[in-house]
């Protein structure tokens, strides 16, 4: 059923996300070129306009660009991920006052439902909006607005790519729809994958227009539902509903690349053991306790050994306790490790959550019931502990010896918004 | 403990516990409220509310002294009259947004320092405006 026109689906996202958290919060990079870069200092993952203007590519290795980057004097910085998750929690929040329901999507962006005022015209709201992220938080966002998700997608990237759109753009109300969708090629479409879009284009569809108004039959025929869903999303019909968000987690993951490659069992044991303890914080604060624990490793996907491995354990009760969880994580290290491999990233999962307020009763005997409450307690203190005074005040003694496989950050910001003792200081 | 728990088909006997003292209850007891918390009373727009350091004293005589603790509502649109972070020449700068002449200027608030004006400038942001600025006396 085509839907009313009176709903309307926007994909809102933050322009440069990560470039703009950082030139935000420190005048010295305001309207500088910055890029920031991944993971262990690897590759180029954002850019500000500037540093795109200078032809700064994305994905480019650092260690490729290194001295152009010096030459043009673009400011460099490791990725700051409590400075951007506070700046998309605070982007998120102020959204939700100004739309009817929300989806977050990823760290900088979200798609909204919005119904249509009595002149059906979203331009005034989206302007609004607009200003407002830009005035509370030095963020530009763009608006793309249409029917459904599949085409507010798609206005999204024509509110970029449209240079007098002024970073907002309505398919549902434009005269000449197909001249837009045509200057969408497939491989651009949401939900179209390289495999589909190599597909489409041996069939000879290049662009949105085309596969809208493709044979419907070939297309389920192929790719099925989805196929048939995301031709009818083109047409404008509306097949995916805003997924609000699930508050019962189904699991809790904490892994982290390797600054350098760890050989040794020792090093590999202590960065799990490491993770182990941030996610066992992680469970206690959302009254979650698991009863399968994973541990996982891998070697570099550019490298040619291309190893990984994950061993998990199942456990009778549910824990979400640092010791019994710890003893579980050193000993799936063991499992895991092989002398041969260079291994560039590990973490842990803690898998099949249940909620620890319904667990309280069902414990077996006294005794271990006192154990457990003892343990509880000495838990649930140090995690005080740890959130009055600075994170890691207390903690395990594995942690403590030297670590030699943290990830690179040689060029970290701040943590300019959520940490007292990282705020700026106001200098005249 | 709960004992209309049904699912279990066991009866559960309470255990006495702390909450189960001797001696006279507090007449305290019914009052007991909520601590005050001063992000709730102090910070009106949480999102888009910062917290910056203040170095040096160029606004001492509107009482903003050095190592203060600035908090800063960036929703708030600046008006003449209010304390103002702005980003200048790669810096962030607090002054008072002030108006003379039919023309704003920033004005130090303090002698020794000068004001600002923004015609000698390019590239001058208003950040955000000052909601509250927190002294230390220990």
């Amino acid at each position: 059923m085509r839907i009313s026109s009176n709903d309307a689906i926007a994909l809102i996202d933050a322009n440069n996300f990560y470039a703009s958290c950082e030139q935000n919060i420190n005048p010295n990079l305001r309207n500088k070129p910055v890029v920031i870069l991944s993971n262990n200092d690897g590759c180029i993952i954002a850019r500000s306009p500037e540093a795109r203007a200078l032809k700064i590519k994305m994905g480019t290795p650092y260690f490729k660009i290194k001295e152009k980057l010096n030459k043009l004097d673009i400011a460099v910085l490791s990725s700051n991920y409590s400075l951007y998750g506070d700046m998309s929690r605070r982007l998120m929040n102020l959204l939700k006052n100004y739309c009817e329901e929300i989806e977050i999507y990823s760290i900088d962006e979200a798609f909204v439902s919005i119904s249509r005022p009595n002149d059906k015209n979203l331009y005034p709201w989206a302007r609004n909006i607009r200003s407002l992220i830009y005035q509370n938080l030095g963020i530009t966002i763009t608006v793309g607005i249409g029917e459904n998700k599949v085409r507010a997608k798609i206005a999204n990237k024509l509110a970029k790519n449209i240079d007098y759109s002024a970073g907002i753009f309505d398919l549902a109300r434009t005269k000449n729809e197909n001249n837009y969708l045509k200057r969408i090629s497939v491989d651009k479409i949401w939900g179209v994958g390289k495999q589909t879009s190599n597909w489409l284009q041996s069939k000879g569809i290049k662009n949105a227009k085309e596969l809208r108004d493709m044979e419907e039959n070939e297309i389920t025929k192929k790719l099925g539902i989805v196929g048939k869903r995301l031709q009818l999303e083109l047409k404008g019909y509306k097949c995916l509903p805003i997924e609000k968000k699930n508050n019962s987690k189904k699991e809790i993951q904490v892994s982290r690349s390797f600054g350098t490659p760890v050989t040794r069992l020792e090093d590999l044991t202590q960065a799990l053991a490491t993770h182990a303890i941030k996610a066992s914080e992680k469970m206690r604060s959302l009254n979650l306790q698991s009863s399968d624990i994973r541990v996982f490793a891998r070697t570099s996907k550019y490298s040619s050994q291309n190893y990984q491995r994950s061993v998990h354990r199942k456990l009778t009760n549910a824990t979400d306790d640092t010791n019994s969880i710890l003893k579980i994580v050193v000993e799936l290290s063991k499992e895991i490790y092989n002398p041969e491999y260079k291994f560039s990233k590990a973490g842990v999962l803690m898998q099949d959550l249940t909620n620890s307020e319904y667990l309280q009763q069902s414990v077996i005997n006294y005794k271990s019931q006192k154990d457990l409450k003892k343990s509880s307690n000495l838990m649930r203190t140090i995690d005080l502990l740890n959130k009055r005074f600075n994170n890691n005040a207390i903690t395990w003694a594995i942690t403590k010896k030297p670590q030699s496989w943290t990830m690179n950050k040689n060029f970290l910001s701040r943590s300019s918004t959520t940490d007292i003792e990282q705020i700026p200081t106001i200098v005249k | 403990m709960d004992s209309s728990d049904s699912t279990t088909k066991r009866f559960r006997i309470p255990l006495l516990n702390d909450s189960v003292s001797a001696g006279f209850p507090s007449p305290a007891d019914d009052y007991t409220e909520e601590n005050i918390d001063l992000n709730e009373h102090l910070i009106s727009n949480p999102f888009s509310t910062f917290f910056l350091r203040v170095k040096g004293e160029s606004m001492i005589n509107a009482g903003i002294k050095d190592k203060d603790l600035i908090i800063v509502d960036k929703s708030l649109i600046a008006k003449p009259g209010d304390i103002v972070i702005a980003m200048i020449d790669g810096e962030f700068t607090i002054k008072r947004l002030s108006i003379k002449n039919d023309e704003l200027y920033l004005k130090a608030e303090n002698h020794n320092y000068p004001d600002f004006s923004f015609k000698n400038h390019i590239d001058v942001q208003i950040w955000g405006v000052v909601i509250y600025s927190i002294h230390s006396y220990s």
